[in-house]
């Protein structure tokens, strides 16, 4: 097991060597044409030329006459164009051009539909992709045509993500009758048609007529006339119904919050216990409780659980020990659970004492099975959330976990049964617990072998969330930072409770897969007992019956109360062209929803098969879409070109960069804690939070322009310089770089940075002042360092927003630490990696992929 | 009061039933009454200015009866050696007796201290424990007030005794007194029957969770038997958690499980005694403790359980226990008596107090006081003088300011040859040591010449029983031809001090048929031995059975002591020292010890309890109640407990030991009624009022536990209680002489008088 020092540390590489671009210039490559080198120009300052590329163990490696031979096979720049049919101009020799990853800023799929074609004609008849967005923006008529293209066909919806700042609110809607299709129960949306005389109401998804109510003409109220078409129903594909009674099983549930807190030797050393603590303590404001109806309950846990009766009549909160797990019980009817309001300063007096009432454990114990089950007990009768703060391995009674993590094992195939739970108890307790209408958050700190590829199936089944700290250190303020901003977002944001998914399509339309956090309780209806406004849903699709129309529809209804116990529906409706030509699919896939879907899939496949087996099939995908590309528009003998549409010619740079992503790279060093974190991460992921994860936003700081970091007049965003690729070619001796990878933040300072910008930007006068390391940029009273707060800050705020990740910051130094280093260039994936090939040899081993086509790969 | 037996009592703490003893075992059968001591080991006796303790070791014999130097001994001051009277053996002085002349001894062998008390030079024990076991199923007035006298009794323990507090309801709360942080409390299920190795581990008193508890003596050095001692964290000096555990106990809460309306709260009485004795035998083995157990009602849930949580299940009576039809008596006795074994073994003390107007088990558990000379205290409710009062007075202090209490005594007695041990009747168990004057016959406990009491007050008084050895030589009965017998008590002083207790008595020796064996007869003691015996019969046998051998016994007894013509009832005549035993006889059959049936199962389990640990004068009151009559024509006198004593113009003040009561006659409390005695003119009547009030109070004083004190007018219906105690001369039936009729089947004294006479004089067996 790799041991996690004070100092963060990448994964490593088997070598502590820096990687370098690759030495050799491969012949046949021709110079670069662009402005932007592409290729490998020889040593660069500050990577030394003596050393030699490092692989990976367990990599595969290519043998210099293997890769000479690829390369010689390519017929580069000769100028020969595929033939053409007739949608086929657009297409990119990949092999010719650099990816621009400044086209990655904006993510957004090749517009299609025109909200003309709407009933309302208003732009917000078109579903934003941030909420939906379908990996084919022109659907096949039939599957036999979708199965040409290889283009895997599926969704990547985000139904309750929060809003991003200057974003607006989805509109609620309260009429006095929710209007559904009599047949199919499609909620009216901007798609339908109106037919006789406006009378009645064509559904878009069964097209069975259904009639107009009288209020959408007629407000009995007003006793006015009013028109249909400014109702939110007719003109937004996003709204927020406001449900009725019938909508309501039960009366609204109170939010209720069970936290389960590790005390244990190993959590109350790391920090963990102290922080938590506080940190609830902190926010407790922050929690949903408008009505004054919430819920608290604390059991902490050891090799006993301890209860904590925190009736409001008491002065203190009391502490009830059960040392008998085996037959756990609870210890009281009630006082367990209380009203936040009622017991405010019992609870206060509990968090404020915590720390200290196990300062002195000596107990190594974790009995965390129990006191789920326990917990069920609890609130079960209720539902709401369990919010488990895991320190320590859970090794005691009902599913006890062993440290079963080997190194031996890692990256070879027998890997992925570290990936896979070690029991089968956390999953089928979450689906007690999805049933009794409870998620399950896991906040998992370690200094040790926490084994979340077994807990983590309590939050993938709940439709919870993970959140990890790997390297807490209570000491540095930034671990702090970053742990009580996760929190108080967590605690804070809007709670959904009592969800349901519902997925519908046109008639002819049918979903195959689900990915993401919850529990599948029928063919298209996702339990999610509360919604986790950070988590997207994958579905796969398949084209069951040839579809009839020019349009296809998609409507995803969340029925949820809200915290202050309100039953609403949120429908998203996002309506795409029905199209026979392959050209016109191929044009408008989404590269970003393809990749993210794949990401998911690819996931899925880790577990069932192993890690090598998911990257050989991302592998495979590609080849099979750039394959059936080339050979639905080129004729034969043009094999050496690898092409794509415009569109989708970023798609091999993500396959890539997912290839070398922690969850799927082959490596013999990462922890599987640390792996399972990354695939839960990726199975929950919208676009664009999954965007730059995989492909880091890196930017020149030191050549900006001065507008620059400065806000933007009209949105009060920051302006970014413009996204670099991920090179280190990029890397200038006196340069300073900013690089977001979705998770981390890094300041990368080159050696010879001018003393002037040292001061400027870290208030100090030289490079050797600067000091490396993960703690925050100082403040310094200048314009300069004020536009890069301004670009840090806003990079936080989104990440914390939309995936409740605050992103740890690093400064770099060229000639730092060199695990430092590591864990910032290992972002620069386009480079020769560990962890994988430069872009371009990438591309030669898809292309002989494509050449020697094993298995019948098409 | 010029009984000769009361002034050996006083010196001795010692009444025998025989104070001559027969030569020859034939005829020490043909007594009847077997010879028997009643013994009070730690009898105070600062009255006659013997309370100071010696503060030297004793001087023991090297052979195996290691008897003590007593005034008894042979000694020669000459060659410094002492005959041992016991085992013969020869011993040297040791060398600070060489200056003793016959002039100058050393108190021991004086003749006035029989009875003397060591100090051993010996490390102080450990304070005592006192762990509270207090149900919360009670309603809130009741709950205030025992917490209330919890809380106060807490101020009265010596600040280095260790305290722990368990609550229980439908589950059992340890409470962890030594953390500071919040109330931290570990909490079994009620409904389960944990070992004691679970319990201890889930208390982390041992295995992989134990915890050792911050140093609680700063300096002090923890000694073997203390443990490590993880229990610390539940048991500590009340000095030290005094606050924690007064906070824990006004915050004490009803048990919080709802009760439905037709059911009884679920309280585990079972499991938390289980858990006491738990958590006191890792670290406190032979340390003083008591568990003090607070029962407002029957145990319903769990091990132990006395009765079903269902209202529509009553408790059993003594009928259903006769009938065998109490379906969890046998499992419920088991459960306890198995309990009791473990903790006695251990040397801890259960003390019982019940508070509830019905039953609470207490014949279940007794096992629990009785083997480990617990107390026990039946009230009503908590909130009664009863339990207040009696509760209080358990924390009785010397002189010296130590508790009167002693803990983990060991009774030894060791005879001369002539004699052997039968076995002991009292709160106690064996200690299993078999030396030779163990004899043949069990009377009690026997089989051992050394008996384990847990507990030990001044008050605790056992009765042990003997027979004469078979085939001795012929003793030629003279003056110099006596017996004895010595009890060594060890126990542990509320001081800390380990403390040695000999009294070493010499009786003469007679003839079988020697008049001066008659005149021995002490009829008290024999009447509360032979009460002793037959309550101890009662507890295995059959009532009737039991009543039977008493009557048996009385009627041989008659047969060979009284004066009679054979066949002529009206000549038979007993001497004095026997007159009144056939009337202590008479009440002991009507009386609750064996007459169970108007009483509880718990009501005789609590009797019999307290009779197998008192002395001679209260065991008589308990047996045979005294009476004392008020009137205007005289002064108090104590009158007969005999309806013929119940009269409309007198005052009667009733002490059944347990219950003190004063009786308005009719005219009288007519006269109470009409305020006579708040009127200037009948200061006559007022203080007729008052004195047996003020005598009632006087009584109250110095009993354990508080007896019920109830005040009643003839025809009241607390009357009841003086009705069944009185003689019935007049019966519903059949009229005797003066007095009230009481309604009652039951024979009078005079019938049974008539009958013991009349079978006694034809008898001939
Ligand atoms: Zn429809
Ligand atoms: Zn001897």
């Amino acid at each position: 097991v790799p041991q996690f020092g004070s100092i963060p540390r990448p994964p490593q590489f088997g070598s502590t060597q820096q990687p370098v671009p690759f030495g050799a210039q491969p012949p046949g490559f021709g110079p670069p044409a662009q402005q932007q080198q592409f290729g490998f120009n020889g040593p660069q300052p500050g990577f030394p030329q003596q050393q030699q590329p490092q692989l990976g163990i367990g990599q595969q490696q290519y043998g210099a006459n293997q890769l000479q031979n690829g390369l010689q096979n390519m017929n580069l720049g000769s100028g020969n164009a595929a033939p053409q049919s007739q949608q086929a101009q657009a297409a990119v020799n990949l092999l010719q051009r650099v990816p621009q990853v400044s086209e990655l800023e904006t993510l957004t799929p090749p517009p299609n539909m025109s909200s003309q074609l709407s009933v309302s004609q208003s732009p917000h008849a078109i579903c934003p992709p941030v909420y939906k967005r379908c990996t084919l923006n022109s659907i096949p008529q039939t599957q036999a045509l979708l199965n040409k293209t290889k283009i895997p066909f599926g969704l990547i919806v985000t139904p309750y993500r929060s809003l991003l700042p200057g974003e607006e609110a989805v509109p609620i809607i309260n009429p006095p009758q929710i209007v559904r299709c009599r047949r199919c129960r499609t909620y009216i949306n901007p798609w339908v048609q109106f037919v006789e005389q406006g009378t009645r109401w064509k559904c878009n998804m069964c097209f069975l007529t259904n009639e107009v109510p009288a209020f959408f003409d007629w407000d009995s109220e007003s006793r006015q006339q009013v028109d249909r078409m400014k109702r939110f129903e007719l003109t937004h594909s996003v709204v927020e119904y406001i449900a009725p009674q019938e909508y309501m099983v039960r009366p609204p549930q109170p939010v209720v919050l069970l936290f389960l807190i590790d005390v244990s030797f190993a959590a109350v050393q790391s920090g963990m216990v102290d922080t938590v603590s506080k940190g609830i303590l902190k926010y407790l404001d922050d929690v949903p409780n408008t009505d004054g109806r919430t819920k608290v309950a604390f059991i902490t846990v050891d090799s006993t659980l301890q209860f904590w009766n925190l009736s409001s009549s008491l002065s203190e909160p009391q502490m009830l020990v059960i040392s008998d797990i085996e037959d756990a019980f609870l210890p009281l009817p009630e006082d367990l659970l209380v009203t936040l309001t009622e017991s405010r300063s019992v609870v206060e007096k509990l968090l404020a004492n915590l720390s200290n009432l196990s300062k002195a454990t000596q107990n190594n114990q974790n009995c965390l099975g129990r006191a789920l089950q326990i917990g069920l007990k609890l609130i079960g009768s209720i539902g709401g959330k369990i919010v488990i703060f895991q320190g320590s391995l859970a090794n005691l009674s009902e599913g006890a976990l062993k440290l079963r993590e080997d190194p031996k094992i890692l990256g070879t195939p027998k890997e992925v049964a570290l990936l896979q739970p070690a029991s089968p108890f956390y999953k089928a307790f979450a689906v007690d617990c999805s049933r009794a209408q409870i998620t399950i958050d896991l906040f998992a700190f370690n200094s040790q072998y926490l084994d979340l590829a077994t807990l983590s199936g309590l939050t993938k089944v709940t439709g919870g969330s993970l959140y990890y700290y790997p390297l807490f250190n209570p000491a540095n303020p930034q671990s702090i930072q970053k742990f009580e901003t996760e929190l108080q977002n967590f605690l804070s944001r809007p709670l959904a409770l009592e969800a349901v998914l519902r997925v519908r399509a046109s008639k002819g339309i049918r979903m195959t897969r689900f990915h993401g956090n919850f529990f599948l309780r029928s063919t298209d209806l996702l339990a999610l007992p509360t919604v986790n406004p950070d988590n997207s849903y994958g579905i796969e699709m398949e084209i069951q019956d040839n579809l009839q129309t020019t349009t296809a529809c998609f409507q995803t209804a969340l029925l949820h109360t809200t915290s202050n116990g309100e039953r609403r529906i949120r429908v998203l409706t996002l309506t795409v062209p029905v199209t026979d030509g392959l050209g016109d699919i191929y044009n408008k896939a989404d590269q970003y929803a393809i990749a993210a879907l794949l990401a998911k899939k690819g996931v899925e496949k880790c577990l069932l098969s192993h890690v090598e087996a998911a990257r050989d099939e991302l592998v495979s995908q590609l080849c099979d879409i750039i394959g059936s590309y080339k050979a639905t528009f080129t004729s034969s003998g043009q094999n050496a070109m690898l092409i794509l549409p415009e569109n989708l010619k970023l798609l091999p740079l993500m396959i890539m960069s997912i290839l070398k992503h922690i969850a799927f790279r082959t490596s013999g060093i990462t922890p599987s804690d640390v792996r399972t974190n990354a695939q839960s991460l990726m199975c929950v992921y919208p676009c664009e939070a999954f965007m730059p994860n995989i492909l880091p936003r890196f930017w020149a700081l030191h050549s900006m322009d001065a507008i620059a970091g400065t806000l933007d007049d009209q949105t009060s965003q920051p302006i970014f310089p413009p996204r670099l690729n991920l090179s280190s070619e990029k890397l200038e001796r006196h340069g300073l770089y900013l690089l977001d990878n979705g998770v981390d933040l890094f300041l990368w300072v080159g050696r010879s940075i001018s003393p002037e910008l040292c001061s400027l930007v870290f208030g100090v006068p030289t490079y050797e002042n600067i000091i490396p390391g993960k703690l925050a940029l100082p403040r310094v009273d200048n314009d300069w360092n004020k536009r890069v707060w301004n670009l840090i800050e806003y990079i936080e705020r989104v990440r914390v927003l939309t995936m409740t990740i605050f992103p740890g910051f690093y400064v770099v130094k060229e000639d730092g630490d060199a695990g430092l280093r590591m864990a910032f260039l290992v972002n620069l994936v386009e480079d020769k990696l560990d962890s994988g090939n430069s872009y371009p040899l990438f591309l030669a081993y898809v292309r002989e992929k494509l050449n020697k086509p094993s298995g019948g790969l098409f | 009061m010029a009984n000769p037996f009361e002034e050996i009592e006083d010196q001795d703490g010692i009444r025998m039933s025989w104070n001559v003893w027969p030569t020859n075992r034939v005829e020490s059968t043909r007594m009847v009454v077997p010879i028997g001591a009643l013994y009070t080991p730690l009898k105070d006796r600062s009255a006659l200015g013997l309370n100071q303790p010696l503060g030297y070791e004793p001087v023991v014999c090297k052979g195996s009866c290691r008897a003590i130097l007593n005034p008894y001994c042979q000694i020669d001051p000459r060659g410094r050696v002492w005959n041992c009277p016991f085992c013969l053996q020869r011993n040297q002085l040791p060398p600070q007796y060489n200056d003793i002349t016959p002039q100058s001894l050393p108190p021991e062998l004086l003749q006035q201290f029989t009875t003397v008390e060591y100090i051993l030079n010996k490390p102080p024990a450990m304070p005592p424990v006192f762990l509270y076991v207090v149900d919360t199923c009670l309603d809130e007035d009741d709950l205030k007030a025992l917490k209330d006298s919890l809380v106060v009794s807490l101020s009265l323990l010596p600040p280095n005794a260790f305290v722990g507090l368990i609550t229980f309801g439908t589950m059992t709360q340890v409470h962890e007194l030594g953390y500071n942080e919040c109330p931290k409390s570990y909490v079994f299920r009620g409904s389960k029957e944990y070992t004691s190795k679970q319990i201890q581990e889930m208390l982390g008193l041992i295995g992989a969770g134990a915890q050792a508890a911050p140093k609680i003596v700063p300096g002090g050095p923890m000694r073997p038997g203390m443990g490590g001692s993880a229990a610390q964290r539940y048991l500590m000096p009340i000095s030290q958690c005094e606050f924690t555990i007064t906070t824990i106990l006004e915050n004490l809460q009803r048990d919080p499980w709802i009760v439905a309306n037709d059911k009884r709260p679920l309280r585990c009485t079972g499991t938390a005694l289980s858990v006491a004795a738990s958590l006191l035998e890792t670290s406190f083995q032979n340390t003083g403790a008591h568990i003090f157990l607070f029962a407002g009602g029957a145990c319903t849930e769990g091990p132990g359980l006395v009765v079903g949580p269902e209202l529509r299940e009553p408790i059993r009576g003594h009928s259903d226990i006769e009938k065998e039809t109490a379906k969890h008596v046998r499992k419920a006795s088991k459960f306890y008596e198995a309990l009791a074994a473990r903790i006695s073994e251990k040397g801890h003390v259960v003390d019982i107090f019940a508070g509830c107007l019905d039953q609470v088990g207490l014949m279940e558990m007794k096992k629990l006081a009785n083997t480990t000379n617990g107390f026990m205290v039946l009230s009503d409710s908590f909130n009664t003088v009863v339990f207040k009062q009696s509760f209080i007075r358990l924390f009785e202090k010397d002189q010296d300011g130590f508790l009167t209490m002693g803990f983990n005594a060991t009774l030894e007695v060791q005879t001369t040859k002539e004699l052997r041990v039968s076995g002991l009747i009292g709160p106690a168990i064996s200690a299993n040591k078999k030396s030779a004057c163990v004899g043949e016959t069990e009377i009690g406990i026997g089989g051992t010449n050394a008996w384990k009491l847990c507990g030990i007050t001044p008050k605790t008084t056992v009765s042990i029983h003997f027979e004469v050895a078979p085939n001795q030589p012929q003793v030629a009965p003279g003056q110099n031809s006596r017996g004895l017998i010595q009890f060594v008590t060890m126990y542990q002083h509320a001081s800390g001090q380990f403390r040695l207790r000999v009294t070493t008595v010499a009786r003469s020796f007679a003839d079988g048929t020697s008049p001066e064996i008659n005149a021995s007869f002490d009829q008290e003691a024999a009447a509360v031995l032979m009460a002793r015996i037959g309550v101890f019969k009662a507890e295995n046998d059959n009532i009737a059975d039991v009543l039977r051998w008493l009557d048996r016994m009385l009627i041989r007894l008659c047969q060979k002591f009284a004066d009679y013509r054979k066949d002529d009832p009206s000549s038979f005549q007993l001497a004095e020292n026997f007159s009144i035993y056939p009337q202590f006889m008479f009440h002991l059959r009507r009386s609750q010890f064996l007459q169970v049936f108007n009483n509880s199962p718990d009501e005789t389990a609590y009797y019999r309890h307290i009779l197998n640990g008192e002395d001679v004068n209260n065991s008589l009151i308990m047996i045979q109640p005294t009476l004392m009559a008020y009137t205007l024509n005289g002064p108090p006198e104590p009158v007969l407990l005999d309806s013929i004593s119940i009269k409309p113009d007198a005052i009667l003040l009733l002490d059944t030991f347990f219950h003190v009561l004063i009786w308005h006659g009719e005219t009288i409390a007519g006269w109470r009624k009409a305020k006579y005695h708040e009127m200037p003119e009948y200061v006559n009547i007022k203080e007729l009022l008052e004195t047996p009030k003020a005598d009632a109070q006087e009584l109250l004083l110095d009993r354990f536990p508080i007896p019920r004190y109830i005040d009643t007018d003839q025809g009241g219906s607390q009357a009841r209680f003086l009705l069944s105690k009185v003689n019935p001369s007049s019966t519903h039936q059949s009229q005797y002489g003066g007095g009230a009729a009481i309604p009652t089947d039951d024979v009078s004294l005079q019938v049974f008088m008539e009958h013991l006479k009349k079978l006694s004089v034809t008898g001939s067996s």
